[in-house]
């Protein structure tokens, strides 16, 4: 789940900047997103993909040499295809998500949003740059003139771009969808169709168990985020994560499916609208549960106060990742009961 | 041609006639301003952005039983209490370092306490992870403090404590440095970031009663200080020298006075996060009512400090939906006009 740039936005809504974004001339032509990719599969010829920005990358021959931001590299390795660079948002070495990956050999060049060693990202030299690009609204408008996810500033982007071609996996809409697009760069990268559909497997069975938890429990989710500004509930229908688990069977906390993009926003005064969730996930930054036992207004939650509270880590959207996180999902419902 | 002594004595000991009434309706100015204080808290009280009704408020107010959902004792009050306090001790703060420095734009954290307290929440987030209220409270006063003595000590080692420069220099050079240290930290890693920058716009939502003792002590202790150093904040309006020649202990006018300004700022900094325009602002608005004598100068300062920082606190929870605006924001805009203001009409009393 992205935070920051979210929250990034409601302070923005709120503040109103004149944030003139610079355009970035020439960095990419909006066509139709989503258009066929033609994926060469001989390893020697030509090869050339269209991401999700309809944005098209021709290079000699299928890049060997990948770099990618963190939610993408899980997905990459997930299908044996080893980044030789990884950016993230938080801490790579120590992010949980890679565990069961040996990322000894790839080199970490960034491990804050927007703080991309540009030397170290050129010494391992890829031959493709992955990162994403967010919707600016539910209507899926992409914002091609600012900054692609993970980049800082259209200047920094501009160097980036100098060291290696740059493709985009939207993360908007649904949840499938996403996960269609990683597939679709992960295959055009060279992940065998056996590969993805031994992922597919596994990803399908975590998806049939999860909605059976589903149907047998009953239970409203509440994700959110809180801080001492409030509380942030985030949107089933806007965040792709949530949105496949609902396509799933899931009930998610939506008080407000056509106000403000992505999140809705509680002051502590409001804090009791959102009291009516079984199960809380709380957003691993910001409040847990002993910082939410002391919000006066917040803290008589049925759920908080059955202890029904959970930490929550968004999970990248690959096969997967996926198929690890619906499980553990179906699990915490499992585990809780109706309040 | 000799003047004598009797022709100069009116003027000399009344001054003019305006500022005669200006002396003569301070008690009154004063005693407006803390009914202004009582009708702010009353406001704030009533209003926020759960739009309950006034009879709601009360019922929940007087039993806490049917504080529906906590607002009133959960939000409120709290709010309200804390606000006060806040406003309060930036607004005597304030007051006592524009008369310390002799400068009108002097804020209360120049001397580096802002810097401080900020670092060391900074230092919180990274090493310890926690960002609770709490924990944010002790790591901000126990860091406004060290700075404040880093800063004395740096200046007493110089050229002495005479001259208000080397106290402002040294508080320069070390929030400078905070600052720096804080900036790197913050870029370095994302969650610190997202923490940090909630606490440093300013704001008095999530926070509550308990727990805050410290704060108050702070406070109180601040207060003090700050009434002890009332007649040499007035001495030193005249100038350091004419200040010595009155028979001024320099060093102990600058060590009670910076001891008040530390306190007072550190728990208002701990409570809120650093709030700024209250603490310059308020005391030009307080001069202009009850003119420059410290005695009279402190509490008007505060009292407009509370009002203001209320008044905008109030303002923020009205003006963003179901979420709020930090008073901090509010603040920032509201205050920046207002300060506008005063400097365009040029009346801004030397200090």
């Amino acid at each position: 789940m992205k935070i920051l740039p979210s929250l990034r936005r409601s302070a923005a809504l709120l503040l109103i900047p004149a944030l003139a974004l610079v355009g970035l001339a020439g960095c990419s032509t909006p066509s139709s997103p989503g258009s066929a990719a033609v994926a060469d599969s001989v390893a020697s010829g030509p090869w050339s993909y269209t991401d999700d920005t309809g944005k098209m990358v021709t290079l000699d021959q299928r890049p060997e040499k990948v770099a990618s931001y963190a939610d993408y590299a899980l997905g990459l390795l997930s299908y044996g295809i080893d980044p030789v660079a990884i950016f993230g948002r938080t801490d790579v070495a120590s992010d949980p998500r890679f565990a069961s990956y040996d990322i000894e050999n790839t080199a970490i060049v960034g491990n804050s949003y927007g703080e991309i060693d540009l030397e170290a990202l050129t010494e391992a030299a890829p031959e493709l740059i992955v990162t994403g690009i967010y919707p600016t609204d539910r209507e899926g408008t992409l914002d091609l003139a600012g900054p692609l996810y993970a980049f800082a500033d259209a200047e920094q982007q501009a160097q980036i771009e100098k060291i290696a071609p740059v493709v985009a996996i939207e993360i908007g809409g649904k949840g499938s969808d996403v996960i269609a697009s990683m597939n679709r760069l992960a295959e055009s990268l060279g992940a065998s169709e056996q590969t993805v559909a031994a992922a597919k497997a596994k990803y399908d069975t975590a998806a049939a168990d999860l909605t059976a938890a589903a149907q047998e429990t009953d239970l409203e989710v509440t994700q959110l985020y809180a801080d001492a500004d409030g509380l942030y509930v985030a949107k089933p229908n806007d965040e792709p994560e949530l949105e496949l688990y609902e396509s799933l069977g899931v009930d998610f906390t939506d008080r407000n499916p056509d106000g403000y993009y992505y999140w809705d926003i509680y002051s502590w005064e409001n804090a009791g609208q959102v009291m009516s969730g079984d199960v809380l996930l709380v957003n691993v930054e910001g409040y847990q549960q002993s910082d939410l036992l002391m919000q006066a207004t917040f803290a008589s939650d049925p759920a908080l106060q059955a202890g029904q509270i959970h930490s929550w880590n968004g999970a990248a959207l690959d096969y997967a990742s996926q198929a690890a996180h619906m499980t553990e999902l179906a699990e915490i419902l499992r585990s809780s009961k109706k309040l | 041609m000799p003047i004598s002594p009797t022709a100069l004595a009116p003027t000399a000991l009344t001054g003019d006639p305006r500022r005669r009434s200006t002396h003569a309706r301070r008690p009154l100015v004063l005693l407006a301003l803390g009914i202004g204080v009582l009708a702010t808290a009353l406001v704030s009280l009533m209003l926020g952005s759960n739009l309950i009704s006034a009879t709601a408020v009360l019922a929940g107010l007087f039993d806490p039983a049917q504080d529906v959902a906590s607002v009133v004792w959960g939000s409120r009050v709290p709010r309200t209490v804390l606000g006060l306090l806040v406003g309060v001790c930036l607004g005597v703060a304030g007051a006592m370092m524009q008369g310390q420095t002799r400068n009108p734009l002097a804020d209360p954290g120049l001397f580096g306490v802002s810097a401080g307290a900020s670092f060391a929440v900074v230092i919180g987030v990274y090493v310890l992870g926690t960002s609770s209220v709490l924990t944010t409270l002790w790591l901000a006063l126990a860091g406004a403090t060290v700075a404040s003595v880093v800063v004395f000590s740096v200046a007493a080692l110089g050229r002495g404590l005479s001259s208000p420069v080397p106290l402002a220099i040294a508080g320069a050079a070390v929030s400078s440095l905070l600052v720096a240290l804080t900036s790197f930290l913050v870029l370095s890693d994302e969650t610190t970031l997202a923490a940090y920058r909630i606490w440093v716009v300013g704001s008095l939502s999530g926070r509550s009663l308990a727990g805050v003792d410290a704060a108050l002590l702070f406070a109180g202790v601040g207060m003090v200080f700050a009434a002890a150093n009332i007649r040499s904040l007035n001495n030193l309006a005249l100038g350091t020298e004419l200040a010595h020649g009155l028979g001024e202990n320099l060093l102990r006018a600058r060590l009670v006075g910076l001891a008040g300004i530390t306190l007072l700022t550190a728990s208002a900094v701990a409570i809120s996060g650093p709030i700024g325009f209250v603490g310059l602002t308020a005391p030009h608005i307080a001069r202009r009512l009850v003119g420059g004598d410290h005695h009279w100068l402190l509490p008007a300062s505060g009292l407009v400090g509370a009002v203001v920082l209320l008044v905008c606190d109030v303002i923020g929870r009205l003006i963003g939906g179901n979420a709020e605006v930090s008073v901090g924001v509010v603040l920032t805009v509201v205050g920046g006009i207002v300060f506008i203001a005063i400097v365009r009409r040029g009346k801004m009393a030397t200090l």
